[in-house]
C-alpha cells in the first residue's frame, strides 16, 4: 500500500538528526510562548517564520508546527498556575484547573493536560493522514468557482468565532482584503494604490502585518498594566504530576469526546482551537454526571478543553494543506510562509512535495511524544519562566518584532509597517475588532481576487457560475448562511435590548 | 467606546468611498476579458461602507457611553513611553547600527519604566542583543543594519 511506504518516506525525513532537532526546539519554544502571557500561538509563529527561512521548508514547517503544539499545552501552565490564560485556547482551563490548584492539586491538572494533549495530538495526526490525501484527490477537481467559494466560506466563518460584534469582525476582514488589494495586479498589471512607492508596489507583505498586530499590538497592550500574577506554589516533580487512577477514570471519555470534537471543529475553516474548547466544555458538562463540580475543579473541565484545543490546531492543518485555507490565524500565517516557500498549498502538494507533507506529518507523531515527555518532565522549568517579570519580557519581544520584521526583505520599511500595525493592533485589540480575521484576508485575498476573477470570466452566466455548479452552490450557501447566523442574532440580541425595560 | 464608534465609522466610511472611488477612477473595472483591476476594490468600497454606516449608526443609537478605551494616568504614561522609545529605536536602526540601537532600546525601557537595577538590565540587554545578533547576523547570514560605528 503506498500509504505506509508515504509514511516511511515522512519518517525517514522527519527522523534526520536536524529535523528531530527542529520538532524539539519547536515544542520547548511553543511551551514557553504559550505560557508567557501577552505571546500567543499566532505571534509566536509570526516571530518564528523569519528564523526558518534559512532553513529548507520541510525544516520550517516541522519547527513551526512542533510550535503550535507547544503553545496548546503552554497556555495551560498559565491557566492553571496565575489563573491567566497564557493564550485564548486556555480560557476555558482557568475554570477548573486554577481551582485545582487552589485545592493542590495543580501538578494532576498539568499533567492530566498533558496526557490528554498527546492522545489528542496523536489521534488528531492519524485523522490527519487518514483525511488529508482523499480530501485532495476531491478537491483536484475544484475548478476557480470552486475555490472562490471555498474561500468566502473561510472568510465569513471566521466571524463565528469572533467575539461580540459582527460587524467589527467584518469590518476587519475586509479592512484586510483592502490590504491585499494594494500592489501589482497579476492580471492587468496596474500597480493598485501604491502612490508611486516602490515597496507598496511589490503590495503588503503579510509578515510585518501579522507581526505588528499579533507581537507589538498585544505587547503594548500589555505594556499599560503592571502584570504581577499571583503564582500558585507547589510541587511539580514527576511523580506531582501524575493524576491519579480515579482522575484517570474520570478523564477517559472526557479526552476521547475532546478529541474528537476537537478535530472536527477544528477542520472547519475559520473556526479554530479556541471554539473546539468552549464546545467540548460545554458538551462534558452536558454529558456529566455531577455537573455541579464543573467550575470548582473537575478534572474532566481540563481533560476535555485541553484534548480539544491540540486536536483542533491538528485539524487546523486539513484545511491548510489540502485546500491552501487556513482553519486559524495560526495556520493562516504557516500559509502564508508556505507561499514565501515557494510551496502552493492545495491538492497539488501532495503530489508534487510527498516529502514535506509526510514529513510533516511523521514530524507530528514525534512532536507528541516530544510534547508528552517535555512537558511533565520539565513543568518546573516552565512554572520558573513565568517568574520572568514582564518588565524583562517586554522589551525582548519588542526586540525581536523589529528584527524579525526587519529580517524578511532586510528592509527598514518593513519594520516602520509592522510599526504602523502594532498600533493598529492595539487599537483594534482596545475597540474589539479582530486581528485574526484582518491577517486571514490579508492572507487569502490575492487567492480569492484571481479565483473570482478568473471564474468570471470562464463564466456565461456571470455571477450565476457560483450556483450552477454543485460544490460551489453548496460552499457559497454555507457562505451566506455563515453571513446571516451573526447578523440574525444581533437583530435579535438588539430587539431584546430595546424592548427591556430601561435599568433603574 | 460609543464616542470611538462613532469615530470609527465616520473615518472607515470616508476611507471606503476614497478608496472605492480611486480605484473606479484610476483602474479600468471591466477589462475585454473579465473583471478589471477595479472590480473588487471597487466592491469592497461598497461592503466597507455599509459595515461603517452600521457601525455609526449602531454607536448612535447605544445608550450607555462605554467605557473609555484609552488608559489614563500611570497606564497611559506607559504606554506612550514604550511606544516612544520603540519608534526611537527604529529611526536608530540606521545610525547607530541593529545591535547599539537594540541594547540601548533595553536598557532605556526596563531602567525607566520598570526601575530593575543596573546588573539585572545589563545582561538581559547584552545577552539578548548578542543572541539576536548570532541567530540572524551569522546563523542566518541576515545582513542587519551597521550603524556609524561598523557592526
Amino acid at each position: 500500500m503506498d500509504f505506509l511506504g508515504n509514511l516511511a518516506l515522512g519518517f525517514s525525513v522527519a527522523l534526520t538528526p536536524f529535523n528531530l532537532m527542529m520538532a524539539v526546539a519547536g515544542v520547548l519554544l511553543g511551551i514557553l510562548i504559550g505560557a508567557l502571557p501577552g505571546v500567543g500561538p499566532p505571534s509566536g509563529v509570526a516571530l518564528l517564520l523569519p528564523l526558518t527561512f534559512g532553513m529548507d521548508p520541510t525544516s520550517g514547517i516541522i519547527m513551526l508546527a512542533a510550535l503550535y503544539a507547544g503553545t496548546m499545552y503552554g497556555g495551560t501552565i498559565t491557566a492553571v498556575l496565575i489563573n491567566t490564560p497564557g493564550e485564548s485556547a486556555s480560557v476555558v482551563t482557568c475554570l477548573d484547573g486554577h481551582q485545582m490548584a487552589l485545592q493542590g492539586r495543580a501538578g494532576p491538572a498539568l499533567g492530566m493536560a498533558a496526557i490528554g494533549s498527546f492522545i489528542a495530538g496523536t489521534v488528531g495526526v492519524v485523522l490527519l493522514m487518514l483525511v488529508s490525501p482523499a480530501l485532495a484527490r476531491w478537491s483536484l477537481a475544484f475548478g476557480p468557482p470552486e475555490t472562490f467559494a471555498l474561500m468566502l466560506l473561510g472568510l465569513t466563518t471566521v466571524t463565528l468565532l469572533a467575539g461580540d460584534s459582527p460587524v467589527k469582525t467584518y469590518i476587519s476582514m475586509v479592512f484586510g482584503l483592502m490590504l491585499a488589494m494594494v500592489g501589482f495586479d497579476v492580471i492587468s498589471g496596474d500597480a493598485r494604490f501604491a502612490f508611486g512607492i516602490p515597496e507598496m508596489m511589490d503590495g503588503i507583505d503579510f509578515l510585518p502585518v501579522a507581526i505588528g498586530l499579533f507581537g507589538l499590538g498585544e505587547v503594548l497592550a500589555g505594556a499599560e498594566t503592571a502584570k504581577s500574577g499571583a503564582l500558585v506554589q507547589g510541587r511539580y516533580g514527576l511523580r506531582d504530576v501524575l493524576p491519579t487512577a480515579q482522575d484517570w477514570v474520570r478523564s477517559r471519555w472526557a479526552i476521547a469526546r475532546g478529541t474528537v470534537l476537537g478535530f472536527a471543529v477544528g477542520t472547519l475553516p475559520g473556526a479554530g482551537p479556541t471554539i473546539a474548547t468552549f464546545m467540548a466544555y460545554t458538551l462534558e458538562k452536558k454529558v456529566s454526571k455531577h455537573p455541579e463540580q464543573f467550575g470548582r475543579g473537575a478534572i474532566e473541565g481540563v481533560a476535555a478543553p485541553e484534548s480539544a484545543n491540540n486536536a483542533a490546531a491538528t485539524g487546523a492543518m486539513v484545511p491548510m494543506l489540502t485546500l491552501g485555507i487556513p482553519g486559524s490565524a495560526t495556520t493562516a500565517i504557516m500559509l502564508g510562509g508556505l507561499m514565501m516557500w515557494g510551496l502552493r498549498p492545495g491538492p497539488l502538494l501532495f503530489e508534487k512535495n510527498p516529502q514535506f507533507v509526510w514529513g510533516l506529518i511523521a514530524s507530528q507523531y514525534i512532536a507528541n511524544i516530544m510534547l508528552l515527555v517535555l512537558s511533565t518532565a520539565f513543568i518546573p522549568l516552565f512554572v520558573r519562566a513565568l517568574r520572568v517579570p514582564y518588565a524583562v519580557l517586554m522589551p525582548i519581544i519588542i526586540a525581536l518584532c523589529v528584527t524579525g520584521a526587519y529580517s524578511l526583505k532586510n528592509s527598514v520599511w518593513d519594520v516602520g509597517q509592522m510599526l504602523v500595525f502594532g498600533v493598529l493592533g492595539y487599537v483594534m485589540k482596545k475597540l474589539g475588532y479582530s486581528p485574526a480575521a484582518l491577517v486571514l484576508a490579508l492572507v487569502l485575498g490575492p487567492l480569492a481576487e484571481r479565483a473570482l476573477r478568473q471564474s468570471l470570466i470562464i463564466s456565461d452566466a456571470g455571477i450565476g457560475i457560483f450556483f450552477l455548479r454543485p460544490i460551489a452552490a453548496v460552499l457559497v450557501s454555507a457562505a451566506l448562511i455563515a453571513v446571516l447566523v451573526p447578523v440574525v442574532r444581533w437583530i435579535w440580541a438588539a430587539r431584546r435590548r430595546a424592548s427591556a425595560p430601561a435599568a433603574p | 467606546m460609543r464616542g470611538a464608534d462613532r469615530t470609527a465609522g465616520a473615518v472607515l466610511l470616508a476611507f471606503a468611498l476614497a478608496f472605492g472611488a480611486g480605484a473606479l477612477k484610476q483602474y479600468a473595472y471591466w477589462a475585454p476579458n473579465g473583471p478589471g483591476p477595479a472590480f473588487l476594490p471597487f466592491w469592497l468600497g461598497v461592503v466597507m461602507a455599509l459595515l461603517a454606516m452600521l457601525l455609526f449608526v449602531g454607536a448612535l443609537r447605544a445608550k450607555e457611553p462605554g467605557d473609555d478605551w484609552l488608559p489614563s494616568g500611570e497606564g497611559l504614561r506607559r504606554l506612550v513611553l514604550v511606544l516612544g522609545a520603540t519608534v526611537v529605536y527604529v529611526a536608530l536602526l540606521g545610525v547607530l547600527g541593529m545591535v547599539v540601537a537594540m541594547v540601548l532600546f533595553l536598557v532605556v525601557l526596563m531602567r525607566v519604566i520598570d526601575r530593575c537595577g543596573w546588573p539585572l538590565t545589563l545582561s538581559v540587554a547584552l545577552a539578548t542583543a548578542g543572541s539576536i545578533y548570532l541567530v540572524f547576523g551569522r546563523w542566518l547570514k541576515v545582513p542587519l543594519p551597521t550603524g556609524m560605528l561598523g557592526f
